[in-house]
């Protein structure tokens, strides 16, 4: 009697302590679920949602706004894509600083920065990441969602034992969560590959001429301080890149590998015919080696374990005391969309493109990324 | 606090709770993590031990739906159906015997890239084979494991390649003949290294002894159709193109344990998948416990501090660091080993093939699959023979680990070499 009767002590206590970690973490991950705040340049033309170009994704956490600056006089059409992978904030926090600064005369320019939006309701389990990490902007702090690199499995799931992706490239199976490993998508493919799917819709009828993906990498990847470009865009790509080199940032040029599939510098050129960018910047926070994540790490780039793992000469990128902070890496996203669009107009000077209020990187790398972003209202 | 020292409090808080307060290796691993938490200056830390428990949500539903299942091919008698089949099949042939039974336990490792689906399964089914041949309990359950694993590292899928292959952007594309290389040799070798000795060959009137009540006759075709249901939908995930929607394994098990309701003995379902998840429970508790546990040795920054520790070893000391950390952090589980450390050692070795350096270092990251205290491979192995002290199935595996572990090795020395040859 008395063993039953510790049991139901011990089984309520437990079951009460269960509901208590149950409400108060199912709180914080619940508070995941609300968006940031964008607050669009007056130049915005129009805002629409990528469910206005594949209604399949409407009413679903895949469905995510498009902002669109179209200038007065036609000419070259550009896409800009952050958050394909929520946990490389420089991606997003570039789109958005162009949502919140850019004019356009001629031509258009439409930027999707929570590409996966799903993927930015959670975070990675077992990498211990920040939910947020905030800019000082002129007038207080604006927080923004770190995610994962994955959509979220509460809204894909089961994951496969093997993902096969609609270009046929066989994977892990947690990667059909990886929107930058579903292109060209599915029309009734999972959640993501509609996402891909989705991006290719805006891509092939709003005629874009030059499609950039922007993301980052850990210093240990080879694939880092990258313009990693499908072949129709080589010369730009090229022309970029001596460009940059000029202004003495170093990139690697890389070619997007044919038998590499379902990315989006192999799948935009192959399917929409546009000329498709990828740009990596290096990030710690989502590295392997990182040391205590938090959200000055993502902001600041400091980690000692990353100034050993240089000195062992085991990175791809210099790395020292200083770190790699967040302007840094906004900066270098900016300059390299700078010189991809100024090779694209040199390509064809009769197409013409003009935009005004993009940041320059000199002015991100001195006076901060909150100095361009509005500040929280 | 530093890192390391964190780290160090962490450990030793389990040693304490698990060795000498003798708690759950589960509740053990849950507490440390919390210390760490509060050590690390995190304060409770709610959201990321919930958060690093579910890393191994889909893992705990494979085998609570695998065991569900294994329990039910027993109940319904289907498991002494096939014993009967195999004793009467191979009785008098004891190689092959022997390597039948290794590419039986293999397969759905093969398909599924996951050796307890291949031990739960195929594993429970020939296990009574064996030890009524005269193969000692734990030998059998050691048999059983490192058939799961040699099945997880088999092509055509091997989890823990395309873990690696996406953290490096190396397609998942020429990996069948390096791991070919590395699986057949090591199925023949161990599979006549664990059963050789033991295995007895017998006359047709002393197998008829030994043989159990087999129900092929009085359910025909019916009898069969759980296994049938699992390994063809197992099979179909694996084929290049979409048949069917990809339901996953757990519901793969699930169907065929459903099934298994209408093809053979009767048998109560609800008291059949209360002692499944029973046996489970433990098991699913040390997963979740070890979740919390990375989340917080990361969050607190262990685990950078641990792989830069493993990385700062001089060259000639990488491949021995490769050597003891994979199977180590295969203690978390091989999947987080292939990721975690897999990833930045192909970097390491970048000058290398990656095709032969990952398939390598699969194999060696495989043996976590017999690190203490998760030993999935291991424990399950132990369960299904009905063995309690799993340490003991574990010392039989020893010899066969070192196999693997050399053959890994091996290839990862020999890679420029047979990179020539193939």
């Amino acid at each position: 009697m008395l063993k039953i009767k510790r049991h139901l002590i011990f089984g309520s206590v437990f079951l009460l302590g269960a509901m208590a970690l149950g409400y108060f973490s199912g709180k914080s991950f619940m508070s995941m679920h609300i968006d940031d705040h964008i607050f669009p340049s007056s130049g915005l033309t129009e805002n629409k949602m990528l469910s206005e170009y594949f209604p399949k994704l409407k009413k679903t956490p895949g469905d995510t706004p498009v902002f669109i600056f179209q200038g007065e006089q036609p000419g070259r059409n550009i896409l800009i894509l952050g958050g394909a992978h929520p946990n490389e904030p420089a991606g997003t926090i570039a789109a958005i600083l162009l949502v919140e600064n850019i004019h356009v005369q001629a031509g258009k320019v439409i930027i999707i920065p929570w590409a996966n939006h799903s993927g930015f309701t959670h975070n990675d389990p077992q990498e211990g990441s920040p939910q947020r990490f905030s800019i000082r902007t002129q007038d207080g702090q604006r927080w923004f969602k770190y995610g994962s690199r994955l959509t979220n499995p509460i809204h894909q799931w089961p994951d496969p034992t093997v993902y096969i992706n609609p270009s046929g490239q066989k994977l892990a199976g947690t990667e059909c969560r990886n929107l930058n490993r579903s292109y060209p998508g599915r029309r009734n493919g999972n959640l993501t590959e509609k996402i891909a799917f989705g991006i290719m819709e805006v891509l092939i009828s709003e005629n874009i001429d030059l499609a950039l993906d922007l993301h980052e990498a850990a210093p240990e990847y080879p694939v880092i301080n990258a313009i990693v470009f499908h072949e129709s865009s080589a010369e730009i790509a090229s022309i970029a890149f001596m460009e940059l080199q000029l202004s003495n940032l170093e990139f690697r040029l890389e070619a997007s590998p044919p038998n590499l599939r379902g990315l989006s510098h192999r799948e935009w050129g192959d399917f929409a015919k546009v000329k498709a960018v990828l740009l990596e910047t290096a990030n710690v926070s989502h590295g392997r080696l990182k040391g205590k994540p938090s959200a000055s790490l993502i902001t600041e780039g400091r980690d000692k374990n990353y100034v050993k793992a240089d000195k062992l000469g085991r990175l791809f990128v210099p790395f020292k005391e200083e770190g790699i902070p967040l302007k840094l890496r906004v900066a270098r996203h900016l300059a390299s969309i700078e010189a991809l669009i100024s090779a694209l107009q040199e390509e064809d000077p009769t197409k013409i493109f003009a935009i005004h209020g993009l940041p320059s990187m000199e002015r991100v790398k001195i006076e901060g990324i909150g100095q361009f972003l509005a500040p929280p209202k | 606090m530093s890192e390391p020292l964190i780290l160090l409090a962490m450990v030793a808080i389990f040693a304490f709770l698990a060795m000498a307060l003798k708690l759950p290796i589960g509740v053990s691993l849950v507490f440390s993590a919390l210390a760490g938490a509060i050590l690390g200056g995190e304060g409770l830390a709610l959201r990321h031990l919930v958060e690093g428990s579910f890393g191994y949500f889909d893992t705990i539903l494979i085998i609570v739906c695998a065991m569900i299942f294994m329990k039910i091919l027993q109940a319904s008698g289907l498991l002494d159906t096939i014993t009967s089949l195999l004793l009467k099949t191979f009785y008098r042939r004891k190689f092959s015997l022997l390597l039948s039974v290794m590419v039986i336990i293999m397969f759905p490792g093969m398909i599924t890239g996951s050796s307890t689906c291949a031990v739960l399964s195929t594993g429970a089914l020939v296990a009574p084979v064996l030890m009524k041949l005269g193969l000692p309990k734990a030998k059998t359950a050691a048999f059983i494991a490192m058939g799961g694993i040699l099945g997880m590292l088999a092509p055509p899928v091997n989890i823990l390649v395309m873990i690696m292959g996406g953290g490096v952007d190396m397609p998942y594309v020429g990996l069948t003949i390096p791991l070919l290389i590395i699986v057949v040799p090591l199925a023949i070798i161990i599979s006549l290294w664990l059963g050789y000795k033991d295995i007895q060959i017998l006359d047709q009137k002393h197998m008829q002894t030994i043989l159990p009540l087999s129900y092929a006759k009085d359910y025909g075709f019916r009898h069969f159709l759980p296994l049938i249901v699992v390994f063809v939908l197992m099979a179909i995930q694996s084929l290049p193109f979409n048949i069917i929607p990809d339901i996953g394994i757990p519901a793969i098990f699930l169907l065929g344990s459903l099934v298994g309701l209408f093809c053979g003995r009767s048998f109560n379902f609800f008291k059949v998948t209360q002692a499944a998840i029973q046996e489970a429970m433990p098991i699913l508790c040390i997963l979740a416990g070890v979740g919390m546990f990375i989340q917080i040795m990361t969050l607190t920054g262990g685990r950078g501090w641990t792989i830069v520790s493993f990385l700062s070893l001089p060259p000639v000391f990488l491949y021995l660091g490769i050597a003891v950390s994979m199977p180590l952090f295969g203690a978390v589980s091989a999947y987080g080993s292939a990721s975690i450390l897999g990833v930045p050692f192909i970097l390491a070795l970048i000058s290398k093939n990656a095709i032969f350096t990952s398939a390598a270092l699969s194999a060696i990251a495989g043996l976590g699959d017999l690190m203490p205290p998760t030993a999935l491979a291991g424990i399950f192995a132990a369960q299904v023979v009905e063995e309690n002290n799993y340490f003991k199935v574990l010392r039989f595996c020893i010899v066969p680990a070192l196999f693997l572990l050399a053959m890994g090795l091996g290839v990862l020395l020999l890679t420029p070499l047979l990179d020539k040859i193939l």
